[in-house]
């Protein structure tokens, strides 16, 4: 059988390899690796486009993590801490907004998440130290034992509420790596539908009106738990069974 | 909607933002703004030997440069000077050879050309210094070699290059043996430069990088062609 085809919002950022230093389009492999182990076939979908017809060709996305959403989508100022990618704002925003419209089964990873929420009307907490009072979201040195460069994840619990998609998918509860420090506020269109049991901060969402629409604040593709690509990959071998 | 081109992809240790030397799937932004300045829409695929269906859904390819492809493929030892990435070649032997099954149009750049000659049962120098006791089409890190090519009059790089014949090298390895390709373009110093197959629709190889400048005329002729394989999709649905 054919694989599903999962496009990954990819990252255009200034990197460094070796002697060189260039602007470039760019993922990290484990997301592309995580897609790849449950089934799909990846492919990166660049940033600097504005157009959403690519939508057309896929069974499957995952919006990815990175930088922090400009508060302007949700008319607040920013916050001294957020560093708004405003580059990526624009195309995610109006790809997120496409791929609910075709209700094509999606993944949002952390600012993935966080573009559920933005995108359907929702907003963000701008910088979680000052809502929650703790660091625990992010870097706690050394404590994540699940994360490939420990020093930089955070690690906590999630509680998932019963009869819904979520818990069907991971459970009553569950332990998950941390790196972010913004947060939903307002999840908009969305469900939450998990928590931090330690503070309450959103860490699931689902769309219910959507055939397949779950968003999390942690980094999946980061641990060998892929329950969650391997959701959206049979969502979107489903998906295109029924369109074939 | 606009054509599909895939591209394929880098994978280096990167480091950016927060990040150290992590393994990152890549395409340097002047090969999608060339693409998007063609009005295409690019989209990138990183290496996977699994099989090469992802070209259903795709219009057009774009083999991207590189390291150096391992010498096995066209039957010699590995040189001193050669710096390869097994996973890439593996990969992407698998998708040209779909993609030419199919004629999909492939624009193949730098180490892409060189893919190009591989399949088609071609050789490579492995270190191009040692052959041509020159070091013009990579005079040093990070600096392209600014040549004049010779083109091969009636050829389709010819119609596309028009009289601006500037080209940017930055390459060691090169082609030796086109294998059942047509050098349609080379260097003064002789090098092929450019290979086509006129068999096919559009399959183009350049030793040199259009995408830095946005080369409309290179990837605005594989848009073109790409555009027809999508109006064909189209009506075949």
């Amino acid at each position: 059988m054919r694989r599903p085809l999962i496009g990954l919002t990819a990252y255009a950022e200034q990197i460094h390899h070796g002697r060189n230093d260039l602007m470039a389009a760019m993922l990290p492999m484990n997301y592309v690796k995580a897609v790849h182990a449950t089934g799909g076939r990846a492919v990166l979908i660049t940033p600097d486009e504005p157009g959403t017809d690519v939508i057309e060709s896929l069974d499957g996305i995952v919006f990815c993590g990175g930088g922090d959403i400009d508060p302007a989508n949700w008319g607040a100022p920013r916050h001294p801490a957020t560093e708004a990618d405003t580059v990526r704002d624009a195309s995610e925003l109006l790809l997120m907004r496409a791929a609910l419209e075709a209700d094509l089964p999606i993944l949002g990873v952390c600012r993935g998440l966080q573009l559920m929420a933005v995108a359907t009307g929702g907003s963000l907490h701008q910088h979680l130290p000052d809502v929650v009072g703790h660091e625990r979201h992010r870097a706690a040195a050394g404590t994540d034992p699940l994360a490939a460069g420990s020093s930089d994840y955070g690690r906590h619990d999630v509680v998932v509420e019963e009869g819904t998609a979520a818990h069907r998918l991971f459970g009553r509860t569950l332990t998950v790596n941390s790196f972010h420090h913004q947060a939903i506020a307002d999840p908009g269109e969305f469900r939450p539908v998990g928590w931090c049991p330690d503070d309450q901060v959103v860490e699931i969402v689902e769309h219910p009106g959507k055939s397949f629409a779950l968003g999390v604040q942690w980094h999946p593709e980061r641990t060998t738990d892929l329950r969650a690509f391997a959701a959206l990959a049979e969502a979107a071998a489903r998906d295109r069974a029924v369109v074939a | 909607m606009r054509p599909i081109i895939g591209m394929t992809s880098y994978v280096l240790p990167a480091d950016w933002g927060v990040w150290r030397d992590l393994p990152t799937a890549l395409v340097p932004h002047d090969y999608t703004e060339a693409v998007r300045l063609a009005g295409g829409r690019a989209v990138i695929l990183p290496p996977d030997d699994h099989d090469a269906d992802v070209l259903d859904r795709l219009d057009g390819l774009v083999l991207t440069g590189g390291p150096d492809l391992q010498p096995s493929l066209y039957g010699q030892n590995l040189g001193p000077h050669t710096v390869v990435h097994a996973e890439r070649d593996i990969a992407e032997l698998l998708l040209l050879r779909a993609a030419l099954d199919r004629d999909l149009p492939i624009l193949g750049v730098c180490r892409g050309m060189q893919l190009l000659t591989i399949a088609a049962g071609g050789t490579l120098h492995q270190h191009l210094p040692d052959v041509l006791g020159h070091e013009k089409h990579r005079p040093g890190p990070g600096v392209y070699g600014s040549q004049q090519a010779v083109l091969e009059p009636g050829s389709r790089i010819a119609a596309l290059m028009g009289d601006d014949l500037t080209i940017n090298c930055f390459h060691h390895q090169g082609v030796a043996d086109p294998g059942s390709l047509t050098v349609t373009g080379r260097a003064a110093d002789g090098l092929p430069e450019v290979v086509e197959d006129p068999d096919r629709r559009f399959v183009l190889g350049v030793q040199w990088h259009p995408e830095v400048s946005r080369d409309r005329r290179l990837f605005g002729a594989l848009v073109a062609a790409a555009s027809k394989e999508l109006t064909k999709a189209c009506a075949d649905r």
